[in-house]
């Protein structure tokens, strides 16, 4: 699904020159539910961002699907972004003007699915979460654990074939954290491949390997199954 | 997908309340302004354009060469018409006709009705195959042929008998004299025509009035007398006017040879207002440009407001632009997204627009006396006028933050680290602000001249006395003229009534009689004329007018006397006024000649426009045909039944009318009016609008800085220095626009004046109140919010960090 080689990425301000990514090379495979752990500032999030490519690397190689995508502009990236890759954050990011069932339904107006599909889709999703009884609600009237439900099913909608999540439960009680993770393994459980960016071990525990990250390296891999 | 989008929008318009209000307001009053600029010019260039040889039609007026550069006029003498036929049978169609004031009279079973008619014409019946004029009865070709016969339109016909229909076959009297037999009834005339027609008779009946003789006369040149051609495509204008002149110094006697006639447009008359036309109402073309070009200055600032604060939002709008992006949206997509808001809210100021135009459109045709419908939403050219201000303002307003917003990084965005520096609109969103104030400060620099113009023309000394003087009509019959003395006498017996003059006009008229004469025997003509007054002895004593040499004419019937102004005797190159006394002056030929014996004080004959011409006054009893009557200031209306009651018992057959002088000149000025209160209107919208903006601004500078507010307050700051914060820049930014606007509004203003021979001066305190009463107002603006956000509790502000 994922294979980068020696990617590197550098952030630069007038003074300071930022190493965030140093030569890393990755690889996560179809149906993996691999976690990212490490210190603030180590580069998970870059990671994260050029993963779903939201962001381009200096240097390196990044094969997505086979396809090498390192030097895709913004519009192809867009592109494939849309079909293939869905984000969960760790402050929800729902659009407020928009009610749930339309920030759900969202992806699938930008992939261009008809009106009546929509309709179905975004309806089992939500049924998927449970969130089906606040579908004409906007976010400001969810509880947080609910805002993340329906984010993840934003997320999901479009059958993608990565998620990627960063700090999913990091705004939320453990209860309603542990009911996020439990969606998430019950997605990973049905095919998607998951990548998620924490800082807690209990989170990191739903995942299949532990990739633990210091100044844009990986420094250890853990194999949990 | 523009479902969602609009959705979107819509919901964030209801989110961002007071911003939308702002935009909408600001739009709304923007547009419906330049919606009335535009009904109004449409309007009025719609002047006679409805008849179908309005391209090849022309108008024969006169080129009066005078000493002060060249005079026109619209009218000829009157046998230019009948010799263009035989000379130029090229020229297919000619017509003439000829408006002359009057009244009818209507005897209805023994009660006889009196009207006073200003729409009275003579006309040839070739006239309604050139006009496209139509007749609900009766035909122009047989109808006009008799002389004694007349058409009238369906309006005038149901104010005379009631109805259209009974009116043909009945009689009128026009003067108290001739009769006229109705022949044909006109449909009314559209209210875009420059022909008022009311009653037109035979062109023929002017063979039986006292202008017989003129039907022979090259010289004389009737300013409502208009001679029509149909020019064949063959022949252009300038061709046609080169043979024109030819063709005057053919016919005219050889010292009057370079008063040729003209030919004019048709498509000219109602812009060209050194002719003139029958209505009196002339719209030049530079006025529709400088309205237009305000219509368009209007609209820009609505859209300045709209793209300053819709970039100054956009710090908001980043977390939405993030998502969006993540889940895929391109570029472009967003772009289109902002548009169709800024789509939405354009729409939705149109609709207002249009609803403050049909309010307000009333108002407008009151203000310039003209008649537009309120039917104008039915006009496909009204439709698509509003059809493209909306698709220009939208992309005028909403290119700039569409393009900015849609070009956020997603990452930066999600992160909410989009800072207004970020959002690139600072250094733009102060240009924008100065742009505006340039704009509203030329208009409110322009209106507070003309404002002062205008006082000026309302209290400048025009060198006589005109308060409570009345003029009131004198018939132009003989027998009425043997009445004089006992009118006098009549009306010297109320107390109340000063003095009793009677004359041709008053000193100030728009009515004048010029011609040059002979002086102090000399062979030749003066290369000037003279403004004729004729007036008796009283004149003098009732206008309070000065002499500075001689004394006034004695009481005579006859011109045996001349007094003359000291302009006449300065353009004889006479010194000491004095030294005039005794010399003779000769008009026609010897037809009035007489000494003169006494030089007045110079006053303004019209318009502060023109400059004081040459005056001759004598006392001529057989063209008076004003009475001027000055009343103890104070109890003119007291006295009005008085004079009416004397007037009636000495003219029973004809209609009273009365008119003060004060309302006569200040009606010289009605453009001038017109205009002052329009601009005091468009630099108040001007104002408002960029205000409006002002205050937006304002509001997002002051959420965006609370936090600012909150750690200076903390530090120590008053609250004088937080406004000051606040109002600094925008300051700045005002007195920047000034030096901007002040050299453009001097130079405008400054050619302005230059058509006014008397005028103030441009002094440096109109620009000082312009800039003075720009920032007051806009600190006013930005004051309310500045405190507001000043008094805030700064523990409130720091917490919500």
């Amino acid at each position: 699904m994922i294979k980068i080689t020696e990617l590197e990425k550098i952030y630069r301000t007038e003074e300071v020159e930022t190493i965030a990514l140093n030569k890393l090379s990755i690889e996560v495979k179809d149906g993996e539910f691999v976690a990212v752990m490490g210190p603030s500032g180590c580069g998970k999030s870059t990671l994260l961002n050029i993963l779903g490519l939201l962001d381009d690397p200096d240097k390196g190689s990044f094969i997505f699907n086979q396809i090498e995508v390192a030097d895709f502009n913004e519009r192809r990236r867009a592109d494939l972004r849309k079909h293939n890759i869905g984000f969960v954050f760790q402050s929800f990011n729902l659009i407020d003007e928009l009610t749930v069932f339309e920030n759900v339904e969202l992806p699938l107006i930008y992939t261009g699915v008809k009106s009546a599909d929509r309709k179905k889709r975004v309806e089992e999703v939500l049924d998927k979460v449970q969130i089906m009884h606040r579908r004409n609600h906007y976010p400001q009237q969810l509880s947080g654990g609910q805002q993340q439900r329906v984010a993840v099913a934003r997320a999901v909608v479009n059958k993608p074939k990565l998620i990627l999540a960063d700090e999913p439960t990091g705004n939320l009680d453990s209860h309603n954290g542990n009911d996020v993770m439990q969606l998430l393994t019950e997605l990973n459980e049905q095919g998607t491949t998951i990548v998620m960016v924490t800082h807690s071990e209990h989170d990191a525990g739903y995942s299949h390997r532990i990739i633990r990250m210091l100044d844009g390296q990986t420094v250890t891999e853990n194999i949990l199954v | 997908m523009f479902y969602n989008y609009f959705k979107t929008a819509f919901r964030n318009l209801l989110r961002n309340k007071g911003y939308a209000a702002i935009n909408i307001v600001g739009l709304a009053v923007g547009i419906a302004a330049c919606l009335l600029i535009f009904l109004v010019i449409q309007f009025e260039t719609s002047f006679d354009n409805f008849h179908k040889k309005k391209n090849e039609i022309y108008r024969i007026g006169t080129e009066l060469p005078g000493a002060d550069g060249m005079n026109y006029t619209a009218g000829c003498a009157l046998p230019v018409g009948p010799q263009l036929r035989l000379d130029f049978p090229q020229v297919k169609e000619v017509a003439s006709i000829f408006n002359q004031g009057g009244q009818i009279t209507i005897d209805n079973n023994g009660s006889q009705k009196k009207f006073n008619a200003d729409n009275f014409f003579y006309a040839e019946p070739e006239f309604f195959s050139i006009f496209d004029f139509g007749w609900l009865s009766g035909n122009p070709q047989t109808c006009l042929k008799d002389p004694n016969s007349a058409a009238i339109t369906q309006e005038v016909a149901e104010k005379y008998f009631g109805d259209w229909r009974s009116a043909i076959g009945k009689t009128f009297k026009y003067e108290n004299k001739t009769p006229y037999k109705i022949c044909g009834i006109l449909k009314n005339i559209p209210a875009n025509s420059d022909f008022p027609l009311g009653i037109v008779v035979s062109y023929s009946a002017i063979n039986s009035t006292y202008l017989k003789d003129n039907l022979k006369d090259w010289v004389s040149t009737f300013g409502d007398a208009y001679t029509f051609v149909v020019l064949p495509p063959e022949i252009s204008q300038i061709k046609f006017n080169e043979q024109l002149k030819a063709f005057s110094k053919k016919h005219k006697p050889a010292e009057y040879a370079k008063e040729a006639s003209y030919a004019q447009p048709l498509t000219e008359i109602h812009f060209d207002n050194r002719f003139g036309n029958f209505s009196g109402h002339t719209f030049g073309h530079s006025l529709i440009e400088a309205l237009a070009l305000i219509g368009v200055f209007l609209i820009v600032i609505a859209s300045v407001n709209f793209i300053n604060l819709a970039t100054a939002q956009a710090v908001n709008r980043s977390k939405e632009v993030g998502i969006r992006k993540v889940l895929g949206s391109n570029r472009l997509q967003l772009a289109l997204q902002f548009l169709g808001e800024t789509f939405l809210i354009t729409f939705a100021a149109i609709i207002f627009a249009v609803g403050i135009a049909i309010i307000v459109l009333p108002l407008v045709n009151q203000l310039l006396e003209i008649k537009m419908s309120i039917n104008f939403i039915a006009n496909p050219v009204v439709t698509l006028f509003l059809v493209t201000t909306l698709v220009l303002v939208t992309f005028l307003s909403g290119i700039y933050p569409a393009i900015i917003l849609s070009g956020f990084n997603p990452i930066t965005a999600l992160k909410s680290k989009i800072t207004s520096k970020m959002v690139g609109g600072l250094s733009l969103r102060r240009v924008l602000v100065v742009l505006q104030f340039v704009i509203a400060q030329i208009l409110i620099i322009g209106m507070l001249i003309v404002v002062s113009q205008m006082n000026y023309f309302r209290t400048a000394s025009l060198g006589f006395d005109k308060a409570a003087i009345l003029n009131v009509g004198l018939p132009g019959d003989s027998v009425s003229h043997t009445k004089i003395n006992y009118v006098r006498d009549a009306l010297l017996k109320n107390p109340d009534i000063k003095n009793v003059s009677f004359s041709f006009t008053s000193p100030s008229s728009e009515s004048n009689w010029n011609s040059d004469f002979k002086f102090d025997h000399s062979a030749k003509t003066t290369d000037f004329s003279a403004n004729l007054k004729w007036a008796d002895e009283n004149y003098f004593k009732t206008y309070n007018l000065q002499f500075v040499a001689g004394r006034a004419f004695y009481p005579s019937d006859t011109s045996r006397e001349f007094v003359v102004n000291e302009t006449l005797i300065k353009k004889l190159g006479i010194r000491d006024p004095k030294d005039a006394i005794g010399k003779q002056i000769n008009f026609w030929n010897g037809a009035k000649v007489a000494n003169i014996v006494g030089v007045i004080r110079d006053f303004n004959t019209y318009s502060l426009r023109k400059p004081i011409g040459a005056v001759v006054l004598s006392s001529a009893k057989d063209f008076y045909q004003t009475i001027n009557i000055k009343i103890k200031p104070g109890a003119e209306k007291a006295t009005l039944p008085f004079i009416e009651k004397v007037w009636n018992d000495a003219f029973p057959d004809y209609v009273y009318e009365y008119r003060f002088l004060d309302d006569t000149i200040a009606g010289f000025y009605k453009q001038e009016n017109q205009l002052s209160l329009l601009y005091k209107v468009f630099a108040g919208l001007a104002i408002f609008i960029s205000c409006l903006g002002l205050y937006g601004l304002v509001s997002f500078m002051a959420v965006q800085r609370t936090k600012e507010v909150g750690i200076r307050k903390v530090l120590g700051a008053s609250v004088q220095n937080i406004v000051y914060l606040f109002s600094k820049e925008f300051t700045l930014l005002i007195i920047i626009a000034f030096a901007i606007a002040a050299p453009i509004a001097y130079y405008i203003m400054h050619k302005w004046l230059l058509d006014y021979t008397y005028r103030i001066d441009l002094g440096a305190s109109t620009f000082l109140l312009a800039i003075a009463g720009s920032i007051i107002i806009s600190w006013i603006t930005v004051g309310h919010r500045a405190i507001k956000a000043a008094i805030a509790n700064p523990v409130k502000s720091l917490r919500t960090e």
